[in-house]
């Protein structure tokens, strides 16, 4: 009589199988019974341990797969692996942009969790919904590639651009994602799985308002600034004038000071993603100071310094600007 | 290998992706997570393949058993067939999250036998492809990994392992070799670009290639750029047709993308709404070339080389558009790649959502 028992042999897991005549054909399946096609058994090694026989798989066996163990082709056992009980303690911590009003020509979210996540469950668990709960399909970027961070707490969510840019086929039949004017959510479900397999706490969603589309260059040369007197660490202000990407804004501003030094210190993004200051961490100097833009950061819609979104070819303020730094002096107080 | 400056040493992938075979049998393996992109000599043991077809059902079933689980907890990431022996090599992802596990499968067409290939000690070259930080993005998140990742810090008398990862990333979506270069396209989890990357092979240490930008006009009115999903070359290399996310097809010629210089390619086709390019592969019918495009929403679309390079920029934003070209009644294909002359190999998608490689006669397409 067969008997198979979770054990440790070999290096790791192991199936440990007692009383089999030497020589038995050993196969191992996932699954609760021996498959009814042909399928390769798991891949592993049979070791002898005293009397015992040891399947030491090539690839970790996983939480809460049943496997069937067949003897010269006959189930002789089914193991389930024990799938840990843990509570679910992952969260949405935030989803970006949380400027109330987003444009109808929209193009990006950022869904920020509170530990890394599973690939492949965006598609399933990300959707926008109206105001009465019903599902706005047709409307994010169906893709294969998932965008992570590189640690997988950030991922990013694109709207169809084929249905955003114009002169498309989507765009002219079936319009913008999203209604001027009517409200939507976007909602995260609960069973987007963590790296650990578990579920979220609970599900999350911010309501968004939508406004006109937007189809002007970022220009920085519009925005305001708050300039601080020299002397302190008071922090320098810049209101954008609308909203701006998040994800970019971290890391396409900067301040120089008259040497071309970075001024060091710490950046905060504002409200809605409308402004953004830096608070120096030695007081400001007397002098003329750059606040430096990239040209790559974007607004809300995929319009940047250097390009709008799609150009129209007929509207010279279309234009593409220059792929370069845009600087503007000011001079703390 | 030496030629190809490949050292024997472990492949440690840290995540499966798009793959595409070289010069010399040598396997290029994109690794998003890592941001790398490895050269791989693969050591593909079958003998010369013959023009017969090949064909397996249930691959997703067959793969996840010999991995120990179920269709479900695999992905097949990309498939590849080998030049010479034409045997397929897929990339699969095993198992989600912190069990996820990449495993490049060997399948061989002699008898469908099922391998993994180790990657533990073989010839390979990498070679870094995640958009190079800036020296203004220094922004990494941190965490406490669960294992040995990361670095130790010391806090007071507490030591803590911290695991520091960019924020800023790029997916590769697609690759290619042709003309000495290996071709990548990816997709930024930041700004709305169109890169289509170019790196000399065999890699060399400090040359990381040079990024493209391939604007598209649309009907004449719009001027855009887009990432690029999916791609082809063709005419011995020296053209490609790629298809971006929002859906049009696009000519360039590779000797007109100049580093630094703004580059137009030349809108040839429409996808259509809701629908997204999957995989394009090239193959010759009757002395002619042509090129077959996997989408999400349609069949197979077969477009003739000799029509793309006379198709005018398109105009109309009204279908019909574009190239003449002809939808296939064959549903579900999500990769293709050439099995020597005579066949596309096809990764399929059944109604059920079971996955099969099929052969289709490059005669009869």
């Amino acid at each position: 009589m067969t008997e198979a028992i979770w054990s440790r042999g070999g290096g790791g897991d192991c199936i440990r199988l007692t009383g089999l005549p030497a020589g038995a054909d050993v196969r191992v399946f996932p699954g609760t019974a021996v498959p009814t096609v042909s399928l390769p058994p798991m891949a592993g090694r049979l070791e002898r341990d005293g009397a015992d026989l040891c399947f030491v798989p090539r690839f970790a066996f996983l939480d809460g797969m049943s496997y069937t163990v067949t003897v010269e082709g006959t189930s002789a056992a089914v193991l389930v692996r024990p799938r840990p009980e843990r509570p679910a303690t992952t969260e949405v911590t935030g989803i970006r942009p949380t400027a109330g009003e987003v444009p109808v020509n929209l193009l990006r979210f950022y869904v920020w969790f509170s530990a890394p996540m599973s690939e492949g469950y965006a598609a399933g668990q990300v959707r926008l919904a109206r105001d009465d709960g019903s599902i706005i399909a047709g409307t994010l970027l169906p893709t294969e590639h998932e965008l992570w961070d590189g640690s997988r707490r950030r991922l990013t969510v694109l709207l169809d651009p084929a249905r955003i840019k114009r002169g498309l086929p989507s765009h002219q039949e079936a319009g913008y994602p999203l209604r001027s004017g009517k409200p939507f959510r976007l909602v995260v479900g609960e069973g987007f799985r963590d790296a650990q397999g578990l579920p979220l706490r609970h599900s999350a969603e911010r309501r968004f308002e939508v406004g006109d589309e937007e189809r002007r260059h970022v220009d920085p040369v519009s925005w305001e600034l708050a300039v601080p007197p020299a002397g302190t660490c008071e922090p320098l202000q810049v209101i954008f004038g609308r909203p701006l990407d998040h994800g970019l804004l971290a890391r396409c501003l900067h301040v120089r000071g008259p040497g071309g030094e970075l001024v060091d210190g710490t950046a905060r993004i504002g409200p809605g993603e409308q402004s953004w200051q830096l608070v120096p961490s030695r007081a400001w100097a007397s002098t003329v100071h750059q606040l430096v833009v990239e040209p790559v950061l974007e607004d809300l819609a995929g319009n940047s310094v250097s390009r709008v979104f799609d150009r129209d070819l007929t509207r010279s303020e279309d234009q593409s600007r220059p792929a370069r730094p845009v600087t503007i002096a000011f001079h703390p107080g | 290998m030496g030629e190809f400056r490949l050292e024997p040493g472990r492949v440690s992938l840290r995540s499966a992706g798009p793959i595409t075979f070289g010069p010399a049998g040598i396997l290029f393996m994109a690794d998003n997570a890592a941001a790398t992109v490895f050269a791989v000599d693969v050591a593909d043991p079958g003998p010369a393949g013959g023009a017969e077809p090949f064909d397996l059902e249930d691959v997703d079933a067959r793969v996840g058993s010999f991995l120990g689980c179920g269709p479900g907890d695999i992905t097949i990431k990309d498939m590849a067939v080998h030049p010479l022996s034409h045997n397929v090599y897929l990339s699969v992802q095993r198992g989600h999250g912190d069990a996820a596990q990449p495993v490049l499968m060997r399948i061989s067409v002699a008898d469908g036998a099922i391998d993994d290939v180790p990657l533990d000690e073989v010839p390979f070259a990498a070679v870094a492809i995640g958009d190079a930080p800036g020296e203004d993005d220094e922004r990494l998140d941190t965490t406490l990994p669960l294992g040995d990742e990361g670095e130790e810090m010391q806090f007071g008398t507490l030591k803590i392992r911290l695991l520091r990862q960019p924020i800023r990333t790029a997916t590769v979506t697609d690759m290619a070799y042709a003309g000495g270069a290996l071709l990548i396209a990816g997709l930024s989890n930041e700004e709305f670009s169109s890169k289509l990357r170019r790196i000399p092979f065999p890699f060399s240490a400090g040359i990381v290639g040079s990024s493209l930008e391939i604007f598209h006009v649309s009907h004449g009115k719009w001027e855009t750029a887009a990432p690029i999903r999916a791609f082809v070359p063709y005419d011995g290399g020296a053209s490609v047709l790629a298809s971006y996310t929002c859906t049009p097809v696009v000519h360039f010629r590779l000797a007109d993308l100049t580093d630094g210089a703004k580059a137009v390619g030349r809108t040839v086709a429409e996808l259509g709404p809701v629908n997204q390019p999957l995989d394009m592969v090239s193959f010759v019918q009757d002395g002619e070339e042509y090129l077959l495009v996997a989408n999400s929403a349609h069949g197979l679309v077969k477009i003739a080389c000799r029509d793309i390079d006379s198709q005018s920029p398109l105009t109309e934003p009204q279908q019909p558009v574009g190239v003449p070209r002809e939808t296939k009644d064959l549903q579900g294909i999500r990769r293709l790649a050439n099995l020597g002359g005579s066949y596309v190999l096809a990764l399929q998608s059944d109604d059920a959502g079971r996955q099969h490689l099929r052969s289709l006669k490059t005669a009869s397409l």
